[in-house]
């Protein structure tokens, strides 16, 4: 089992939480208060870390499904395990449906949806395949091609006198009430409770390296840009505008025209997105892998093969993006806290109470090896 | 191989059975010496092959001592059988490194690799004296990776003539050299280059172990041996890198690459390598550091433009017209106009056409090179556009594509990317950048998996090795390298300095 960096980890958390995040104005129902609606959603994202950091801490060696087994027994940890191992999956689906809505809705208005959903699922299937060590290393490679143009499109917005900080004001125009109402549980719920994955990696950090200031330094990077970026969008369009576009991104980066070389740089926002959808879409399918191919044995090319299937089916379920988009935000957000916010602190609990992890107390299932 | 067959004692027995077993052939030479008139009785014999012996080292450091030998000996009692052969091998042949063998298949063996054999009636040993000749190519100037400034030679095709040079530059008593034979039929001299406290020991072992894996009939080139060695074989990706300069060689083992020379050829192979070391050049150290650092720059992005060009040229024109600047994208339309095919299959057209004369222009005979020239650039260039057949911005994608390969250093890795830019068009053809998009995501891919000996192929940039960074894209000036690349070594070494600390301070 290949090891990863500190720096790999830090970086995966970025392109992670970075992933379709700026896709969506997230907040919006808080109007121009969104990006306080992002802060405090991120702060609580901070706690939700801390919980997860520490059922970590107390068996730094162990993936999820060893977590879970150690800490609900072998049956119950079992069944928990497949529950998060399908979490997973749809999580990965609804990113290969974003891939494919995103792209007919910008750069192939005319290509059949499955085609695109059928190929991401190709090229994801390709990294899940070849194991987290190789995955790790293509994000490392992305990454700097990701922050660089996102920094560039932050100039150019700038220097096309876009952004005008009245948009962002008054400040709490109606009280703090709409800002928690948007941020608990949407925004807590997505992208930044979407961390709770990095239990099936963190465990393959090299030995030695202080996981909780590495996960924190990713995090709040992470969390800053968000924020930033939120709320540059919001100077730019402002709420009104904000609240009726589809993808008020790609609209922003629409308005850059410096030059006449510079114009239409949507195009290139859009492949950018893609690349955060396909980390964010194979970081979870991976993990969908991992968790059942260590809950029920089995070799890691079959169990990718079988769950990439099961993505590209459950891509379809929904009828229409309208659908989908209802189904995400009032539905699925109150699921996914289950997986996000109510497990984990179970699992805190229920180790403080046996008093799991404390020196000299030996894990009571043996590990499961991975070999990739 | 049968149970090795002892010599007899008796001397034309000897050389009569070592001739038959090389089939009689007219250049195995026996000349015998000494004796009464018969042939039969003579008291020595020589035996070596023609083709493979320098002439003049036979005449003058073997016959003629023994002639002379036999003639001064006449007069007094000559010793015989055992005696003679020790005489001889003490006192008269005049070669620099002779030894005694007992079997006929030594005696073959010796024969095949230019030494002469020299025998004498009634001993059952006999003696071999180094006498390989025969014509070389000289030292010459390289000629695929040539430099403006340093060092002007090349390897030949001659092993040890090749082993000299690096020795040469690097006289190191740490510098190793072990050599094997590989090749049922040729048996091929193969040598494995390293230095002691640099290389890695378990990369040089694992070198090691895979020459000693390989069974074949024979080694013509070290492209087989690289075939042989390297990690994976389906990639275009070389994970093995052929260098023909010993300059190149020597700074590689400096830095604790392990080079593997193979005979009869001017490549040497070294590993393990990365896949930024196939964009630097010699010329970027022998060159101040800014402009070399440009240059660099310069090759990474021209080996993206050599595979993305067309694809992006395809896609842009073909589905995301929005893109261009309305004046730039309503010349293009204008040149399209009359084109009657779409631009994928404009592109696959030209490209191919590139590929075909290129193909030409390397096997051609020389003498019809001008003309090759003539109907590339004129026919199908220029008369390809006034015929309405492709477009004019296609032709300068696809000029600009293929000069862009040829900036890089290393052929094989160019190579690499002209297999890629056809499947990157076909996508782009098909998805547009979406498709594009893909390919680069599944090429990432395919290159992070990738591994020279044990070394991350996209090292230092996945995994992130920050020190070796001084040496990918830019090269620094040389007193900030002042630590050998870690990634070679696969981690952090100790010893890793290669220059002291005071440098810095004094080049200030």
């Amino acid at each position: 089992m290949g090891k990863l960096s500190g720096y790999q980890i830090v970086v995966m958390i970025i392109m992670f939480e970075l992933g379709s995040t700026p896709l969506f104005e997230l907040g919006i129902k808080a109007k121009q208060d969104s990006w306080l609606a992002m802060t405090l959603a991120a702060s609580i994202g901070l706690l939700l870390l801390w919980v997860y950091l520490r059922i970590q801490g107390r068996f730094p060696g162990m993936g999820l499904a060893d977590l879970l087994r150690v800490h609900f027994g072998k049956f119950l940890g079992t069944f928990t395990g497949l529950l998060f191992g399908l979490y997973f999956t749809y999580e990965a689906s609804r990113n290969a449906r974003d891939f494919s809505e995103l792209t007919v809705m910008t750069i192939l208005q005319q290509t059949p949806q499955w085609v695109i959903i059928f190929t991401t699922a190709l090229i994801s299937l390709y990294g899940v395949y070849k194991g987290p060590t190789v995955f790790f290393r293509v994000v490392e490679m992305l990454f700097p091609i990701v922050i660089l143009s996102y920094g560039v499109i932050v100039i150019l917005l700038f220097i096309a006198r876009l952004p005008n900080y009245h948009r962002l004001l008054p400040m709490l125009e109606n009280g703090v009430g709409p800002v928690v109402s948007a941020a608990i549980p949407d925004i807590v719920s997505f992208p930044f409770g979407q961390m709770v994955v990095f239990l099936m990696f963190w465990h393959r950090l090299s030995p030695g390296k202080k996981l909780g200031r590495i996960a924190s330094m990713g995090y709040i990077i992470v969390a800053v840009l968000l924020i930033v970026l939120n709320a540059i969008s919001m100077a730019v369009l402002g709420p009104e505008i904000s609240s009726i576009s589809s993808l008020p991104l790609l609209e922003v980066v629409q308005l850059i025209r410096i030059a006449n070389i510079l114009e239409r740089l949507d195009v290139f926002v859009t492949l950018l997105l893609y690349i955060g959808l396909y980390v964010k879409m194979t970081l979870f399918c991976m993990a969908a892998v991992i968790m059942m191919k260590n809950l029920f044995k089995g070799s890691h090319a079959a169990w990718s093969a079988a769950i990439i299937l099961i993505i590209c089916g459950l891509a379809f379920l929904e009828p229409n993006n309208t659908v989908r988009l209802w189904l995400g935000l009032t539905v699925m957000v109150k699921l996914f806290t289950i997986f996000q916010i109510a497990l984990p602190i179970v699992v805190l609990a229920v180790g403080a109470m046996r008093g799991l992890g404390k020196k000299g107390t030996e894990p009571e299932t043996a590990h499961t090896a991975d070999e990739i | 191989m049968a149970s090795a067959i002892p010599l007899s004692k008796e001397l034309s027995h000897n050389s009569i059975s070592i001739s038959s077993r090389l089939g009689n052939s007219l250049d195995v030479v026996s000349r015998r010496i000494g004796g009464d008139d018969s042939d039969s009785a003579a008291t020595i014999a020589i035996l070596y092959i023609d083709s493979l012996v320098d002439q003049r080292t036979i005449n003058d450091h073997i016959v003629q001592p023994l002639m002379n030998a036999l003639l001064v000996g006449a007069e007094q009692e000559q010793p015989t059988g055992q005696g003679m052969l020790e005489r001889l091998s003490r006192h008269v042949i005049a070669a620099g490194s002779v030894a005694v063998i007992r079997t006929e298949e030594e005696a073959l063996e010796a024969l095949l690799n230019g030494f002469c054999v020299i025998m004498v009636d009634g001993t059952d040993e006999a003696l071999i004296a180094v006498t390989a000749g025969g014509e070389q190519r000289s030292v010459d100037e390289p000629v695929t990776q040539t430099v403006i400034r340093g060092p002007q030679h090349s390897f030949t095709e001659n092993i040890f003539t090749n082993l000299g040079l690096i020795r040469r530059i690097i006289r190191s008593p740490n510098l190793r050299l072990q050599g094997k034979r590989i090749g049922r039929q040729t048996q091929t001299h193969v040598f494995v280059a390293s230095i002691k406290g640099i290389a890695k020991q378990s990369v040089v072992d694992e070198v090691l172990r895979r020459l000693d894996a390989i069974d074949i009939d024979g080694i013509i080139e070290s492209s087989y041996v690289e075939e042989f060695i390297q990690d994976r074989t389906f990639t275009p990706f070389p994970t093995l890198m052929n260098i023909e300069r010993p300059d190149v060689v020597a700074a590689s083992l400096l830095e604790g690459q392990v080079a593997v020379i193979v005979d009869g050829t001017p490549f040497v192979l070294l590993a393990p390598v990365t896949f930024f070391k196939f964009f630097q050049s010699a010329e970027d150290y022998y060159q101040r550091f800014d402009i070399a650092s440009f240059l660099r720059l310069l090759r990474h992005i021209t080996f993206i433009a050599s595979m993305l060009l067309p694809a992006l040229y395809i896609a842009i024109t073909t589905y995301h017209q929005e893109m261009l600047p309305t004046t730039l994208l309503i010349s293009l339309a204008a040149q399209r106009e009359g084109i009657p095919f779409p631009a994928l299959f404009e592109a696959f057209l030209m490209e191919i056409t590139f590929e075909v004369l290129r193909e030409a222009g390397v096997r051609m005979p020389r003498a019809i090179g001008p003309a090759v020239s003539i109907v590339g650039a004129l026919v199908l260039g220029q008369a390809a556009v006034q015929a309405g057949l492709v477009s004019p911005a296609m032709v300068i994608v696809v000029s600009f594509t293929a000069i862009s390969n040829f900036v890089t250093p290393q052929i094989n890795i160019a190579i690499a990317a002209r297999l890629i830019r056809f499947s990157l068009m076909l996508l782009a053809g098909m998805l547009g950048l979406y498709g594009i998009m893909t390919g680069v995501i599944v090429l990432l891919t395919h290159l992070a998996g990738l591994q020279s000996f044990g070394v991350p192929y996209m090292a230092p940039v996945a995994p992130f090795i920050w020190s070796s960074w001084k040496d990918i894209f830019i090269r620094v000036p040389r007193w900030a390298m002042k630590s050998r690349p870690e990634m070679l070594g696969g981690s952090k070494r100790k010893n890793n300095a290669r220059m002291p600390d005071w440098q810095r301070s004094r080049s200030e």
